[in-house]
């Protein structure tokens, strides 16, 4: 149960402020911010997503560069609230097309509107778009997405949270097109987010995948789907010994450790044929979330070398080989490397004839950082970068340095190799045939390689 | 529509608000919405529009429900302060609230609910009595939250209208989202009421564990927090509850799974089968892993519990310690949380893989999580003997790179890890000095301070090290300084030359002349007269052997893991503190021990260093320099981590006031000992079960017990523990009782002590109390501190000192108490009886008919009672009135004092 939820952009200003208890102060916005911004306790500089400022206990996490938080007095479950303030977001982002401060303020009739369906007297009541649709009557005025950022390939991703990415369709649930007609379609798109942990001598030491099937839906009357999964997939490291015979090819089964599903989603016959059937609601929703941490091949491979060159001198050598597949391009790759904190210079050197890479030492962080566009799969590319010194380490330079962290975003790849292996829809008339998008993306979590 | 909404607040030239009225008041309905629009926005941002509430008011007869919404949000802003003006929205909403449209109804109903107005509150009744039973679920699941809100305004109101009822009725409702939310408000009603309204018997549970299948994922948590109080009956109805529960793990909404994770949890504490046990947990381990997939705040929710899920049950997760080695991308708030997870979760089967996590981590950018993670190397140092080298050649590698911060973090550790392995790992203390010049942070400081005069006899330059720390003794914190005193008297205790007497001159006098902090003068002046008077004495006390420390990464006091467990899936949890401790909402609930009985959970942050027993200030920062903790016993054996020491209490110790010169009395079974009452059922128990009282007997206190074994099996090796609590009641000695073969029972007379571990807050009469033995679980129970057992024999006042002090107290210390069901028949009788207890007749008079009798008792610490009843013998009733320089714990005399007029 929760006493207000407000909506505040990065600088702070109230965007959104519903009360809805009376039971804790108007100016716990301020308060809050004050907070988050000046946080220093326990050593830490960033707020914990729950803590207490004089019995009032406040909850937000960031979405899109925006905080959304959440009050209330009494010894509620933390875990909902937070879940809460993330489905605000997405419902909001449903039915605005784009969540960003503007859209907020272009809509705050319908956004209030909103929020006193979504909940009452503290209590959530639905934050299905579905459902809210039947009680919600504000239309939303559409802000224009194609402002917003150039349609470079990657924007077909947007970057999102962990668990539900966003996806690119900046499209309402419930506005029209401009033609008047809605387009048929449906969205659905496995995202996963890898991490990696490579040792100094490039062995693996920790992998895993946390996958997401994400759908969204724009077909009227809401027609049955039905999802079919590879069908050796098993689930729990105790399968394992069940499937095993059947990884005679360099394939083999996909074994997940976990999943779970969304609510609308039947699994009567998931068990005999790994089919998932559901009846979508509107809006974005992950269909199955899943965790993997069976072995799979690794996207990239780093190698690092460093090595002193004279006294206060020292070359590093970071080479990535993209391992993957040449009809697949990764793109916006951007590798970091810490270098020792007594680094005063550093030159770079590229590959000859290297285009669309940057190199960058930062100064304030001691940081290198090596941004490339895109890598083809199965290419090779090198920097070189030569560090200079104010003082003699202190013998093991390696221990200085590193570790070597790298994010990407590999479109039309998936590391877990789970498939849809097709997306019926069941509609009784045979010219009723809406776009179907099946997309798959991998992005890198955490994909560390020490030194 | 067209344009953007954004236009509203643009403001115009010409005055705002007539320009607002005039359109409020168009003819035309666009405009007229459009204006209410302008005026929304206005509020939002703070714009007093409050003078526009008439011309909004009458927007409200529309059939048009964007713009009735519109106007809805208006009133509930504005109603409290227009409370006149709000009675002309009432019509409205009546008839509204009759509309045909069920939209309309709910939403009428749920505003008024909204509109904290005495005089809507009384037309709110009529309309909710209708659409408790409405035939459609939109509105019956808006008026079951709106019987919440009018419980809020008005509890009698509801009660009165037999809306508690109807609202019961609701949880059988055909519609999910009607039960879950006729729960979400029961439950809410039954948080601020004292009496019992909503109970969960084993029908509502069948009827609510049946909705939970169908409800929306909300509903499913409000169902599950309210469920996870209901206790089941026995082994195997918590296991029908559990098979109902387990498949919401599976459920993609992370407050799902951890509702449920909660409810199997406490259900499990019933099932006996280890069977069904261990398989539950093996169902829960991989959807509380999936929990730290989800974004990092409910990574860091998840965390917190599971922190608290592996104290209990380690065996969940011990398999899974690779999922909280921590991303490069984590917050720093959860990677702070994995950090504590790996050390609790780090066993001689997989350091060798955490260590090299950790070693990893002491190298990154962030320094807090630095230092934490070194702090972990030297906690699995002290958990972990067989890993204990391994670390600690972590740390001397760590020192080599030489990190200003990394060093100091290691010595401070390093001091500890001596602390649990003392003459085993000295050899490496040359290697520390290297890093002498570079410490300027006071705890690492004062820790290589520490080490160098306790190890002074095997450093060939200690003397010349420790002098070089004195030329700026005055300039050093008092931590440092404390150290530096120490140390130098260690040091010329081991080495009495010239050198050392020198240092120690120049210390002591710089510690007492030229000092103003008391605690370092005071230990200054007790070294000086040790030293003066008796050399020998002073090695005994100054070198004497300190007591082992041990790990405290299972930190928290068992009986708070406890309350903590049963609040998974809260605030509670996050926190690591009782609800009581940080949930601010007026409701009357018994005054209970707050936080800060937990020493060690109350802090949400990181304690690490297992040595540092007092964090206040002037005080010595760690034990292990003191020299009188050699003197002071050790804890008994704890039955479980022992809390925190309380700061000791110098010239107790060294008087020998300390609780080693009480010897334990074991006193055989008395076979004419009264019955005592039972605190831990067989039931409860699995078959042990427990019956204590305190006593007593020639001026000493003992905790009376009778221990009866209804199990199968002998139970052995009892050991018994009590939490902190107001009067610091402590185990005088270990707790003697001998193996309890099945069937039979034995009584001890356990001696007790006072004001040893002293909780802060209220007083209380509460006793924790947790017994554990070698084949089953611990137990915990509660006991009740009745004051008089604690009234000394000494309390007897003359007539004259009586009226003296009487006179001398202020009247506000006088409190007085009606106890009406007490008759005293018999004067002589009950004067004998409270003389027993220590609770002195001093005086009787007349006043008409009544007799007024007046008392003196005293309390440990010279605190009196002076006491004064009056009642007419024979018919019930007895006024009671005490003074008292200490009025806070006259609530435990008036206890105390009707038990004993009951008896």
């Amino acid at each position: 149960m929760i006493s207000q939820f407000f909506v505040l952009s990065q600088r702070g200003d109230n965007i959104v402020f519903r009360d809805y208890r009376g039971e804790v102060q108007k100016g716990s916005a301020e308060i809050f911010f004050r907070k988050v911004k000046f946080w220093k306790e326990d050593g830490e500089e960033e707020a914990p997503p729950v803590f207490n400022v004089d019995g009032v206990n406040y909850f937000h996490v960031k979405v899109v560069g925006l905080l959304f938080v959440a009050t209330t007095r009494v010894n509620v479950s933390p875990s909902l609230v937070l879940e809460l303030l993330q489905r605000i977001a997405r419902v909001i982002k449903d039915y605005l097309g784009v969540l960003n401060e503007d859209s907020l303020r272009k809509n705050f009739v319908l956004v209030y509107e909103l929020l006193d369906e979504v909940v009452d007297f503290g209590y959530v009541q639905t934050t299905s778009t579905e459902v809210l649709k039947s009680y919600v009557f504000n239309e939303p005025i559409v802000v224009d997405a194609a402002r917003l950022q150039p349609l470079s390939p990657a924007s077909i991703f947007m970057q999102g949270t962990k668990r539900m990415p966003g996806t690119a369709v900046t499209k309402s649930v419930v506005a029209n097109e401009p033609g008047g007609r809605k387009r048929e379609e449906i969205f659905v798109d496995i995202i996963e987010k890898i991490s990696v942990t490579f040792s100094s001598s490039g062995y693996i030491l920790t992998s895993e995948i946390d996958g997401t099937i994400q759908m969204k839906s724009y077909l009227t009357g809401n027609p049955e789907i039905r999802l079919a999964l590879n069908e050796d997939l098993s689930i729990g490291k105790g399968g394992r010994s069940i499937y095993d015979y059947r990884s005679s090819t360099g394939s083999g089964p996909v074994i997940l450790d976990d999943c779970n599903f969304h609510e609308s989603v039947r699994l009567d016959s998931f068990d005999m044929d790994r089919t998932l059937s559901l009846v979508p609601p509107d809006g974005e929703f992950p269909v199955m979330n899943y965790r993997m941490t069976q072995e799979f091949k690794p996207p990239f491979r780093i190698n690092t070398l460093i090595e002193e060159a004279g006294p206060l001198k020292a070359e590093v050598i970071i080479k990535i080989s993209a391992e993957f597949s040449s009809s697949i391009t990764a793109n916006t790759i951007v590798v970091e490397m810490p270098v020792p904190k007594y680094t005063t210079r550093v030159s770079f050197a590229l590959d000859p004839g290297a285009v669309g890479q940057r190199t960058d030492f930062k100064e304030p962080n001691k940081k290198l950082e090596w941004g490339l566009k895109k890598i083809v799969g199965g290419s090779e590319h090198t920097l070189r970068a030569k560090l200079t010194f104010s003082q003699e380490s202190h013998g093991n330079i390696t221990k200085e340095v590193g570790p070597v962290n790298m994010t990407f975003t590999i479109p039309m790849y998936n590391a877990s190799k789970l498939q849809v292996k097709y997306l019926q829809i069941a509609k009784k008339s045979s010219t009723y045939n809406p776009y179907r998008w099946v997309r798959y993306v991998t992005q890198a979590n955490s994909y560390v390689a020490r030194i | 529509m067209s344009g953007h909404d954004s236009k509203y607040f643009s403001t115009t030239k010409k005055g705002e608000i007539p320009e607002l009225k005039e359109e409020l008041n168009s003819q035309y309905k666009d405009k007229r919405k459009d204006a209410v629009k302008k005026v929304i926005a206005a509020m939002t941002v703070g714009k007093d529009v409050s003078s526009l509430f008439t011309d909004v008011v009458n927007c409200m007869q529309t059939e048009n429900l964007e713009l009735k919404k519109l106007v809805y949000l208006y009133l509930i802003n504005y109603a409290k302060s227009q409370p006149d003006l709000a009675i002309l929205a009432v019509n409205t909403f009546v008839k509204d609230s009759q509309d045909p449209n069920p939209l309309i109804r709910a939403l009428a109903v749920r505003t008024m609910g909204c509109i904290r107005v005495d005089k809507i509150t009384e037309y709110l009744c009529d309309p909710l009595q209708r659409c408790l039973k409405d035939d459609d679920p939109y509105v019956r699941k808006t008026a079951a939250i709106c019987v919440a809100k009018l419980y809020d305004i008005n509890a009698e109101l509801v009660e009165d209208r037999g809306f508690l009822e109807s609202l019961k009725d609701l949880i059988s409702d055909n519609n999910p989202m009607v039960v879950a939310n006729a729960v979400a408000a029961l439950a809410e009603i039954q948080e601020n009421s004292s009496r019992p309204i909503f109970e969960i018997t084993s029908h509502t549970l069948s009827k609510l564990l049946t909705a939970l299948n169908e409800c929306t994922e909300w509903g499913q948590v409000f169902i599950l927090d309210a469920l996870s109080r209901y206790k089941a009956a026995d082994a195997r109805e918590a296991e029908n509850i559990v098979e109902r529960v387990t498949p919401r793990l599976q459920h993609a909404n992370c407050a799902v799974v951890l509702s449920a994770v909660k409810m199997i949890l406490q259900q499990m504490e019933l099932i006996t089968s280890t069977d069904v046990v261990r398989n539950l947990c093996k169902k829960m381990a991989p959807p509380l892993v999936t929990l730290l997939s989800a974004e990092p705040e409910i990574q860091y929710v998840a965390l917190r519990n599971i922190n608290l899920i592996v104290q209990r049950r380690p065996t969940i997760l011990a398999h899974e310690i690779k999922v909280f080695f921590c991303k490069y991308n984590d917050p720093i708030y959860v990677k702070m949380e994995k950090l504590e997870i790996m050390i609790k979760l780090a066993s001689d089967r997989n350091i060798d893989q955490v260590l090299l996590e950790f070693k990893e981590y002491a190298t990154e950018v962030d320094v807090d999580f630095v230092r934490k993670a070194v702090r972990a190397i030297g906690r699995c140092a002290i958990k972990l003997e067989r890993a204990a080298e391994r670390c600690i050649s972590v740390l001397l590698e760590l020192i080599k790179i030489k990190v200003n911060y990394v060093v100091q973090e290691a010595i401070i550790v390093i001091k500890d890890i001596f602390r649990r392995y003392p003459n085993t790992y000295e050899s490496i203390i040359a290697t520390l000095c290297e890093s002498l010049d570079t410490l300027d942070e006071p705890e690492a400081k004062a820790s290589m301070i520490w080490i160098i005069g306790e190890y002074a006899e095997r450093i060939d330059n200690a003397d010349e090290l420790l002098e070089s720390f004195l030329e700026s003794f005055p300039e050093e914190p008092a931590q440092v300084q404390l150290q530096l005193l120490t140390a130098t008297v260690k040091l010329f205790l081991k080495k009495p030359t010239e050198g050392p007497q020198q240092m120690i001159q120049v210390v002591l006098n710089n510690a007492t002349v030229e000092t103003d902090n008391p605690d370092l003068r005071d230990r200054a002046y007790i070294y000086w007269r040790l030293l003066s008077t008796d050399p020998e004495a002073a090695k005994d006390v100054v070198l004497a052997e300190k007591p082992v420390i041990s790990d405290d990464s299972n930190q928290l006091d068992p009986s708070l893991l406890d309350e903590l467990l049963a609040n998974i899936a809260t605030l509670s949890s996050v926190y690591h503190k009782p609800p009581e401790a940080f949930v601010t909402r007026v409701k009357t609930a018994t005054p209970r021990t707050d936080d800060d009985d937990y020493p060690n959970g109350s802090d949400p942050g990181y304690s690490d260093a297992p040595s540092q027993v007092v964090d206040g200030g002037a005080s010595p920062q760690t034990s292990s320099s003191s020299p009188y903790t050699a003197t002071r016993q050790q804890a008994p054996p704890p039955a479980a981590p022992a809390p925190a020491a309380p700061v000791p209490d110098l010239l107790g110790d060294l008087i020998g006031l300390d609780n080693s010169a009480i010897v334990p009395v074991d006193e055989p079974a008395d076979s004419s000992a009264p019955s005592l009452p039972i605190l831990l059922p067989a039931s409860t128990g699995q078959g042990l079960q427990i019956s204590a009282q305190l006593t007593r007997q020639d001026g000493q206190i003992f905790y009376s017990m009778l221990f009866e074994n209804n199990s199968q099996i002998p139970l052995d090796g009892f050991m018994i523990q009590f939490n902190k609590n107001t009067f610091g009641l402590a185990a005088a000695g270990p707790l003697q009782v001998p193996q309890l073969q099945a069937g039979t029972s034995a009584r001890t007379l356990l001696p007790m002590v006072l004001f040893q571990n002293m909780s802060a807050g209220p007083p209380s009469s509460i006793l924790q109390v947790a017994v554990k033995n070698n084949q089953q679980p611990v137990w915990y129970f509660n006991d009740k501190i009745f004051l008089h057992v604690l009234f000394t024999e000494d309390g007897r006042m003359e007539r004259g000192s009586f009226l003296e002090t009487w006179r001398s107290l202020p009247d506000s210390n006088e409190v007085p108490k009606d106890l009406p069901g007490i008759v005293i028949n018999n004067a002589e009788a009950t004067l004998d009886q409270l003389a027993a207890s220590n609770m002195f007749f001093i005086a009787k008079r007349k006043n008409a008919n009544q007799d007024v009798f007046y008392f003196s008792a005293k309390i440990p610490r010279g605190v009196p009672f002076l006491i004064e009843l009056t009642t007419v013998i024979g018919n019930p009733g007895v006024k009671c009135a005490i003074k008292t320089p200490n009025p806070d714990i006259a609530s435990l005399f008036f206890e105390a004092l009707e038990s004993l007029l009951k008896a």
